[in-house]
């Protein structure tokens, strides 16, 4: 069950300052890297969302996120629309899919929702990776960032750019947090928990897991939309399962189901890809070595185990209170 | 004969001869999951190490045939260690940790390939037995890829009669249906999943030795070939020989004759066809469990 504990709020709001100091005081690289990190934190969000309390391990979400990105890009390139109906198109187009997916493998359990939803994934994939139209796997090119300029904002600006990612990850913390403390978010913890019990006491388990599915695809539908504002070009890699795999991960070695967990993740990969590429090309080993230690290790992820420890020391030391100095005899 | 003719039925064998390929990758991925509930994602990295220790050998011992029966014992000897270091200790950890701690593995094997061979494709001759041409069925086609097809129509029919017919496949037909009844019995349950595990992980480095003179080796070869193995595991039944039979063949031919007759969707159609077999038929076309 989700808690919006103070240690989260801190350890969210912590996390935010950094990232928008390091984006303020440094250079064009250091706020590419920032946008980078927001983005797939967002993404690291929407995933944990229905893998962290609802035990549906997605592999498609870099499909919905992709799909999203050529929803934007295609509703400005191809019909030359304004970036801001491109937004609900892409955002709307991620909706769509998730929640035909969801419903489709709301049926399935364990391994076998993996690998229906990387089928589902991978169908996307090859679509768009097929499409003339789209580009094909060349990808397409001109693809404008939203126009701000009425609130003030110059989105050409980097910094401006990598402010206003940071903002719009919070805003989706706060939607997931607000959703998973609901009694809707109460109902998915419970089908995490036991799916067969919640179907025993009435609940329409296939309809609450689509929705929360389709919710989270909205999330990450966009960060999909900000990524295709961010590189300003679109191509089918966005949609491979091989990306999807990668969240996952980032999920995992954050702390699945702590929901800021994966935000923390995500900032710590891409940092880490980016000095352990300094010393070295081979840096898949080392992110292959430190996940399979990490589920070695209970699988808690960085925050889950923290947390973990933390309640650990609570219990002990509330234990040590309660019998006195006898615990000490 | 006709043009099309002949382009018909050298479509036919390579599409038997992808599916052997696929067969003999399979094989270890169902067993695995079958027997020990595993679902082992690094399978693929075992194949690319077969391949790739395959190439070593031939290039130190200058001949094929060594390669071809060291490569798959040298693969097997690594299956053993990531056995008894990791597999037994998540064999009842839920599919999420196997999942993720053998997707770790593929990242290892990746780079590893990459430190001790390099990036660049390798090749291999064929061996000087089986190199040119071959007439069959009036066409010729290379005599290495009917080799190929000679070898997965072999091993198919050896592994079809040992599970059939002898005392070794009833005990592991049994150990599939109800592996706690099975030892209850008497059958040493773990040691039996023990060398069923070695000879799944041996026949995928001998998938990749044998795949090196026709594909090259890559670093990603073990990613490119991982997807279409499991949905031949899937769209059979996890766990069932015949299913992998029949698997193969249906993603073998999907792919090869779907890259002729419907070019860029035919992919479409075996995602699809994998789609609907776990959304309608989880259990597979032939389950393993009677």
């Amino acid at each position: 069950m989700f808690r919006q504990t103070p240690i989260r709020t801190g350890a969210g709001i912590a996390l935010i300052a950094g990232l928008a100091i390091h984006a303020s005081r440094g250079g064009y690289f250091d706020r590419e890297i920032v946008i980078e990190i927001a983005i797939l934190a967002m993404l690291a969000i929407s995933l944990d969302i229905v893998a962290g309390f609802g035990r549906m391990i997605s592999l498609c979400h870099g499909a919905i996120f992709g799909l999203a990105a050529y929803g934007y890009g295609t509703a400005i390139v191809k019909f030359g629309l304004p970036p801001s109906t491109g937004l609900v198109i892409g955002i709307a187009l991620a909706i769509a899919f998730g929640a035909l997916v969801g419903a489709i493998c709301a049926g399935t359990v364990g391994i076998f929702y993996i690998m229906a939803t990387l089928a589902f994934g991978q169908i996307a994939y090859v679509l768009i990776f097929e499409s003339r139209w789209l580009g094909g796997d060349d990808g397409m090119t001109g693809v404008r960032r939203m126009d701000l300029s009425l609130i003030g904002l110059n989105m050409r600006d980097s910094l401006t750019f990598a402010l206003v990612c940071l903002a719009v990850l919070v805003l989706v913390y706060i939607a997931a947090a607000v959703v998973l403390r609901s009694s809707f978010g109460r109902t998915l913890s419970g089908i995490h928990a036991n799916e067969a019990r919640m179907r025993a006491v009435g609940i329409n388990t296939r309809m609450h897991k689509t929705a929360a599915f389709a919710f989270s695809a909205a999330l990450a539908g966009i960060a999909g939309v900000l990524k295709a504002q961010h590189t300003m070009f679109v191509s089918p890699e966005l949609l491979f399962w091989t990306l999807s795999g990668e969240v996952l991960i980032i999920v995992i070695l954050g702390g699945i189901g702590t929901l800021i967990g994966p935000a923390i993740g995500a900032t710590l990969l891409v940092l880490l890809k980016h000095e352990v590429s300094h010393y070295t090309v081979y840096w898949h080993v080392v992110v292959g070595a430190v996940l399979i230690l990490a589920v070695l290790a209970g699988g808690r992820g960085l925050f889950g185990e923290f947390e973990y420890r933390l309640a650990r020391w609570r219990a002990r030391r509330r234990a040590r209170r309660g019998t006195g100095g006898a615990a000490d005899a | 004969m006709s043009g099309s003719a002949v382009f018909w039925i050298t479509q036919l064998l390579n599409a038997l001869q992808y599916s052997m390929l696929l067969f003999l990758l399979s094989i270890g991925l169902t067993v695995i999951f079958g027997l020990l509930h595993f679902v082992n994602l690094a399978h693929g990295a075992l194949y690319a190490m077969g391949a790739y220790i395959g190439i070593s050998l031939a290039l130190r011992t200058g001949s094929y045939w060594v390669a071809l029966v060291l490569a798959p014992v040298a693969v097997t000897l690594i299956g053993v260690v990531l056995y008894l270091l990791l597999i037994r200790r998540l064999r009842h950890a839920g599919p999420l940790s196997q999942v993720l701690v053998t997707f770790g593995l593929i990242f290892v094997f990746l780079d590893v390939i990459r430190i001790l061979w390099g990036d660049i494709a390798l090749g291999m001759d064929p061996p000087a037995a089986l190199r040119g041409m071959t007439s069959i069925f009036g066409v010729r086609y290379p005599t290495y890829r009917l080799f190929i097809i000679g070898m997965g129509i072999l091993i198919m029919v050896v592994l079809l009669v040992t599970l059939a017919r002898s005392q070794i496949g009833a005990m592991i037909r049994a150990g599939v249906e109800n592996d706690q009844m099975a030892a209850c019995l008497g059958i040493n349950v773990e040691r039996l999943f023990f060398a069923v595990f070695c000879l799944g992980c041996a026949l995928a480095g001998l998938a990749g030795v044998v795949a090196v003179p026709v594909l090259s080796a890559t670093p990603g070869m073990g990613t490119d070939i991982l997807i279409p193995a499991l949905i031949v595991v899937v769209i059979g039944g996890l766990g069932s020989l015949h299913g992998a039979i029949l698997g193969s063949f249906i993603v073998g031919f999907m792919a090869t004759i779907g890259a002729v007759l419907l070019p860029g969707i035919n992919s479409v159609l075996i995602f699809a066809a994998l789609a609907a077999i776990l959304v309608f038929r989880p259990q597979g076309l032939i389950p393993a469990r009677g």
